[in-house]
Protein backbone atom coordinates (compact mmCIF):
# COMPACT_ATOMS: atom_id res chain seq x y z
CA UNK A 1 0.00 0.00 0.00
CA UNK A 2 1.13 3.38 -0.91
CA UNK A 3 0.19 6.98 0.23
CA UNK A 4 -2.04 9.20 -2.54
CA UNK A 5 -2.11 12.70 -3.03
CA UNK A 6 -5.51 12.38 -0.48
CA UNK A 7 -3.52 12.51 2.24
CA UNK A 8 -1.17 14.95 1.45
CA UNK A 9 -4.19 17.53 0.94
CA UNK A 10 -5.54 16.42 4.01
CA UNK A 11 -2.57 16.55 5.97
CA UNK A 12 -2.26 20.11 4.06
CA UNK A 13 -5.61 21.56 5.30
CA UNK A 14 -5.22 20.36 8.77
CA UNK A 15 -1.96 21.97 8.92
CA UNK A 16 -3.82 25.53 7.25
CA UNK A 17 -7.11 25.22 9.32
CA UNK A 18 -4.67 25.20 12.89
CA UNK A 19 -2.58 27.94 11.36
CA UNK A 20 -5.81 30.01 10.81
CA UNK A 21 -7.27 29.29 14.01
CA UNK A 22 -3.99 30.48 15.59
CA UNK A 23 -3.72 33.78 13.79
CA UNK A 24 -7.99 34.41 14.67
CA UNK A 25 -6.91 33.49 18.68
CA UNK A 26 -3.65 34.86 19.27
CA UNK A 27 -3.03 38.87 20.61
CA UNK A 28 0.35 38.25 20.76
CA UNK A 29 2.11 39.86 17.94
CA UNK A 30 5.27 37.14 18.26
CA UNK A 31 2.80 33.65 18.30
CA UNK A 32 0.57 35.42 15.48
CA UNK A 33 3.71 34.89 13.23
CA UNK A 34 4.18 31.04 14.55
CA UNK A 35 0.47 30.59 13.13
CA UNK A 36 1.64 32.08 9.96
CA UNK A 37 4.06 30.08 9.68
CA UNK A 38 2.14 26.87 9.90
CA UNK A 39 -0.48 28.32 6.81
CA UNK A 40 2.97 28.80 5.06
CA UNK A 41 4.03 25.14 5.91
CA UNK A 42 0.15 23.66 5.04
CA UNK A 43 0.36 25.43 1.73
CA UNK A 44 3.58 23.49 0.90
CA UNK A 45 2.83 20.53 1.80
CA UNK A 46 0.11 20.62 -0.91
CA UNK A 47 2.62 21.86 -3.24
CA UNK A 48 4.86 19.20 -2.81
CA UNK A 49 2.07 16.04 -3.12
CA UNK A 50 0.96 17.84 -6.25
CA UNK A 51 4.59 17.90 -7.55
CA UNK A 52 4.77 13.97 -6.47
CA UNK A 53 1.17 13.36 -7.86
CA UNK A 54 2.05 14.64 -11.25
CA UNK A 55 5.54 13.77 -11.48
CA UNK A 56 6.90 17.23 -12.07
CA UNK A 57 9.85 19.72 -10.27
CA UNK A 58 8.11 23.04 -10.71
CA UNK A 59 5.89 22.42 -7.49
CA UNK A 60 9.29 21.98 -5.57
CA UNK A 61 10.35 24.83 -7.40
CA UNK A 62 7.39 26.89 -5.90
CA UNK A 63 7.88 25.61 -2.07
CA UNK A 64 11.54 27.14 -2.37
CA UNK A 65 10.02 30.26 -3.51
CA UNK A 66 7.46 30.19 -0.72
CA UNK A 67 9.96 29.24 2.05
CA UNK A 68 12.14 32.53 0.01
CA UNK A 69 8.56 34.65 0.76
CA UNK A 70 8.72 33.34 4.12
CA UNK A 71 12.27 34.01 5.49
CA UNK A 72 11.85 38.00 4.25
CA UNK A 73 8.03 37.95 6.31
CA UNK A 74 10.09 36.60 9.41
CA UNK A 75 12.72 39.25 9.03
CA UNK A 76 9.95 42.31 8.45
CA UNK A 77 7.83 41.20 11.58
CA UNK A 78 10.29 40.30 14.08
CA UNK A 79 12.11 43.45 12.74
CA UNK A 80 8.37 45.15 13.68
CA UNK A 81 7.99 43.35 16.74
CA UNK A 82 11.15 44.87 17.97
CA UNK A 83 10.68 48.28 16.45
CA UNK A 84 7.10 48.29 18.26
CA UNK A 85 8.84 46.59 22.03
CA UNK A 86 11.64 49.57 22.19
CA UNK A 87 8.73 52.26 22.32
CA UNK A 88 7.69 50.63 25.22
CA UNK A 89 3.73 49.26 23.79
CA UNK A 90 2.35 46.28 24.27
CA UNK A 91 2.74 44.02 21.62
CA UNK A 92 -1.04 43.21 21.33
CA UNK A 93 -2.35 43.86 17.82
CA UNK A 94 -5.93 44.88 19.35
CA UNK A 95 -3.79 47.90 20.47
CA UNK A 96 -2.02 48.52 17.32
CA UNK A 97 -5.06 49.27 15.08
CA UNK A 98 -3.46 52.67 14.18
CA UNK A 99 -0.80 51.92 10.92
CA UNK A 100 1.18 55.57 12.64
CA UNK A 101 4.54 55.85 14.18
CA UNK B 1 3.08 -0.68 3.74
CA UNK B 2 6.63 0.86 5.92
CA UNK B 3 6.14 4.55 4.27
CA UNK B 4 2.60 3.95 5.24
CA UNK B 5 3.72 4.07 8.80
CA UNK B 6 6.32 6.87 8.40
CA UNK B 7 3.61 8.89 6.36
CA UNK B 8 0.84 8.44 9.51
CA UNK B 9 3.81 9.09 12.56
CA UNK B 10 5.16 12.31 10.24
CA UNK B 11 1.20 13.84 9.49
CA UNK B 12 0.83 13.01 13.49
CA UNK B 13 3.66 14.66 14.44
CA UNK B 14 2.51 17.65 12.41
CA UNK B 15 -0.92 18.16 13.45
CA UNK B 16 0.26 17.52 16.97
CA UNK B 17 3.02 20.27 17.40
CA UNK B 18 0.82 22.41 15.46
CA UNK B 19 -1.91 22.11 18.17
CA UNK B 20 0.58 22.74 20.25
CA UNK B 21 1.81 26.35 18.44
CA UNK B 22 -1.52 27.40 18.59
CA UNK B 23 -2.34 26.40 22.19
CA UNK B 24 0.90 27.30 24.32
CA UNK B 25 1.01 30.13 26.31
CA UNK B 26 4.82 30.32 27.05
CA UNK B 27 6.10 31.27 23.61
CA UNK B 28 9.57 29.59 23.81
CA UNK B 29 7.38 26.19 24.00
CA UNK B 30 5.38 27.23 21.09
CA UNK B 31 8.81 27.91 18.93
CA UNK B 32 9.97 24.57 20.07
CA UNK B 33 6.70 22.91 18.91
CA UNK B 34 7.02 24.87 15.23
CA UNK B 35 10.29 22.96 15.34
CA UNK B 36 8.34 19.48 15.42
CA UNK B 37 6.02 20.84 12.74
CA UNK B 38 8.72 21.62 10.92
CA UNK B 39 10.75 18.35 10.82
CA UNK B 40 7.61 16.22 10.77
CA UNK B 41 6.51 18.37 7.60
CA UNK B 42 10.34 17.56 6.74
CA UNK B 43 9.85 14.04 6.44
CA UNK B 44 6.67 14.45 4.45
CA UNK B 45 8.68 16.22 1.47
CA UNK B 46 11.16 13.37 2.00
CA UNK B 47 8.45 10.68 1.45
CA UNK B 48 7.03 12.58 -1.33
CA UNK B 49 10.70 12.26 -3.38
CA UNK B 50 11.38 16.18 -2.57
CA UNK B 51 14.71 15.49 -0.75
CA UNK B 52 16.25 18.68 -1.85
CA UNK B 53 13.59 20.38 -0.17
CA UNK B 54 13.61 18.14 2.68
CA UNK B 55 16.92 19.45 3.51
CA UNK B 56 15.89 22.99 3.40
CA UNK B 57 13.36 22.67 5.23
CA UNK B 58 15.35 21.60 7.90
CA UNK B 59 18.54 23.39 7.41
CA UNK B 60 16.49 27.26 6.65
CA UNK B 61 13.22 26.78 8.18
CA UNK B 62 13.98 24.85 11.08
CA UNK B 63 17.69 26.07 11.70
CA UNK B 64 18.13 29.80 10.58
CA UNK B 65 13.92 31.19 10.80
CA UNK B 66 12.92 29.49 14.10
CA UNK B 67 16.51 30.42 15.49
CA UNK B 68 15.71 34.11 14.44
CA UNK B 69 12.54 33.53 16.55
CA UNK B 70 13.78 32.14 19.63
CA UNK B 71 16.75 35.10 19.61
CA UNK B 72 13.59 37.55 19.56
CA UNK B 73 11.73 35.68 22.48
CA UNK B 74 15.24 35.98 24.55
CA UNK B 75 15.37 39.49 24.03
CA UNK B 76 12.22 40.31 24.66
CA UNK B 77 11.90 38.14 27.70
CA UNK B 78 9.05 36.47 29.35
CA UNK B 79 7.46 40.14 30.40
CA UNK B 80 3.67 39.59 31.23
CA UNK B 81 2.28 43.04 30.62
CA UNK B 82 4.05 43.14 26.85
CA UNK B 83 2.13 39.68 25.85
CA UNK B 84 -1.27 40.15 25.41
CA UNK B 85 -3.46 37.14 26.18
CA UNK B 86 -5.00 35.04 23.83
CA UNK B 87 -8.89 35.27 22.34
CA UNK B 88 -10.71 32.56 24.97
CA UNK B 89 -13.13 34.37 26.19
CA UNK B 90 -16.88 35.51 25.47
CA UNK B 91 -16.47 35.69 21.60
CA UNK B 92 -13.92 32.06 21.08
CA UNK B 93 -16.97 30.96 19.32
CA UNK B 94 -16.57 33.50 16.31
CA UNK B 95 -12.75 31.95 15.43
CA UNK B 96 -14.33 28.60 16.60
CA UNK B 97 -17.14 28.85 14.12
CA UNK B 98 -15.10 30.41 11.31
CA UNK B 99 -12.48 27.67 10.80
CA UNK B 100 -14.65 25.30 11.35
CA UNK B 101 -17.07 25.68 8.54
CA UNK B 102 -14.12 26.64 6.18
CA UNK B 103 -12.65 23.38 7.22
CA UNK B 104 -16.28 21.39 6.50
CA UNK B 105 -16.24 23.14 2.99
CA UNK B 106 -12.79 22.12 2.45
CA UNK B 107 -13.36 18.44 3.28
CA UNK B 108 -16.52 18.11 1.46
CA UNK B 109 -14.69 19.71 -1.62
CA UNK B 110 -11.55 17.18 -0.99
CA UNK B 111 -14.13 14.11 -0.96
CA UNK B 112 -16.24 15.01 -3.81
CA UNK B 113 -12.99 16.02 -5.87
CA UNK B 114 -13.06 14.41 -9.59
CA UNK B 115 -9.51 15.06 -10.01
CA UNK B 116 -8.15 11.55 -12.07
CA UNK B 117 -5.94 9.43 -9.75
CA UNK B 118 -5.91 11.10 -6.72
CA UNK B 119 -6.86 8.23 -4.78
CA UNK B 120 -4.77 5.93 -6.31
CA UNK B 121 -1.47 5.34 -4.88
CA UNK B 122 1.59 7.23 -6.41
CA UNK B 123 3.31 6.03 -9.68
CA UNK B 124 6.98 5.57 -9.36
CA UNK B 125 8.63 8.75 -9.83
CA UNK B 126 11.30 9.89 -11.66
CA UNK B 127 14.10 11.83 -10.41
CA UNK B 128 12.11 15.30 -9.57
CA UNK B 129 14.16 16.05 -6.34
CA UNK B 130 17.36 15.77 -6.78
CA UNK B 131 19.46 18.85 -6.22
CA UNK B 132 20.54 18.25 -10.32
CA UNK B 133 16.47 18.54 -10.96
CA UNK B 134 15.98 20.91 -8.87
CA UNK B 135 18.85 23.32 -10.12
CA UNK B 136 17.70 22.54 -13.99
CA UNK B 137 14.54 23.84 -13.54
CA UNK B 138 15.30 26.99 -11.65
CA UNK B 139 17.82 28.34 -13.87
CA UNK B 140 16.22 27.03 -17.14
CA UNK B 141 12.88 27.24 -17.05
CA UNK B 142 11.97 30.32 -14.24
CA UNK B 143 15.00 32.05 -13.98
CA UNK B 144 13.25 35.19 -13.50
CA UNK B 145 11.25 33.62 -10.22
CA UNK B 146 15.26 32.66 -9.59
CA UNK B 147 16.22 36.75 -10.23
CA UNK B 148 12.66 37.68 -8.22
CA UNK B 149 13.77 36.04 -4.78
CA UNK B 150 17.08 37.56 -4.49
CA UNK B 151 15.27 40.95 -4.98
CA UNK B 152 12.82 40.01 -2.28
CA UNK B 153 15.35 39.05 0.00
CA UNK B 154 17.23 42.32 -0.77
CA UNK B 155 14.32 44.06 0.22
CA UNK B 156 12.98 42.35 3.63
CA UNK B 157 16.50 42.88 4.21
CA UNK B 158 17.02 47.32 3.61
CA UNK B 159 13.57 47.06 5.74
CA UNK B 160 14.57 45.48 8.35
CA UNK B 161 17.55 48.17 8.29
CA UNK B 162 15.38 50.76 8.10
CA UNK B 163 12.65 49.68 11.00
CA UNK B 164 15.83 48.93 13.16
CA UNK B 165 17.09 52.62 12.27
CA UNK B 166 13.67 53.99 12.84
CA UNK B 167 13.13 52.36 16.75
CA UNK B 168 16.67 53.76 17.70
CA UNK B 169 15.53 57.09 16.43
CA UNK B 170 12.34 56.74 18.19
CA UNK B 171 13.99 55.74 21.52
CA UNK B 172 16.21 58.76 21.27
CA UNK B 173 13.98 61.09 21.04
CA UNK B 174 11.65 60.11 24.01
Amino acid sequence: MGISLMYYLLVSGGLFALGLAGVLIRRNMLLLLLAVELMLNGANVALIGFSRHWDVTDGQIFALVVMVVAAAEVVIGLGLIVAVYRQRIVLDVDELDQLKG
Amino acid sequence: MAERIAFAIAAAGALGSALGVITLRNPFKAAVALIGTLVSVALLFLLAAAPFVAAIQVIVYAGAIVVLFLFVIAYLGEDPPLMGPDRTGRWAFVPATGVGVAAVIGLVALLRSSLPGMRARFAEASDIGSPRAIGEAFVDRHALIFEATSLVLLIAALGAVLLARRAVLGERGR
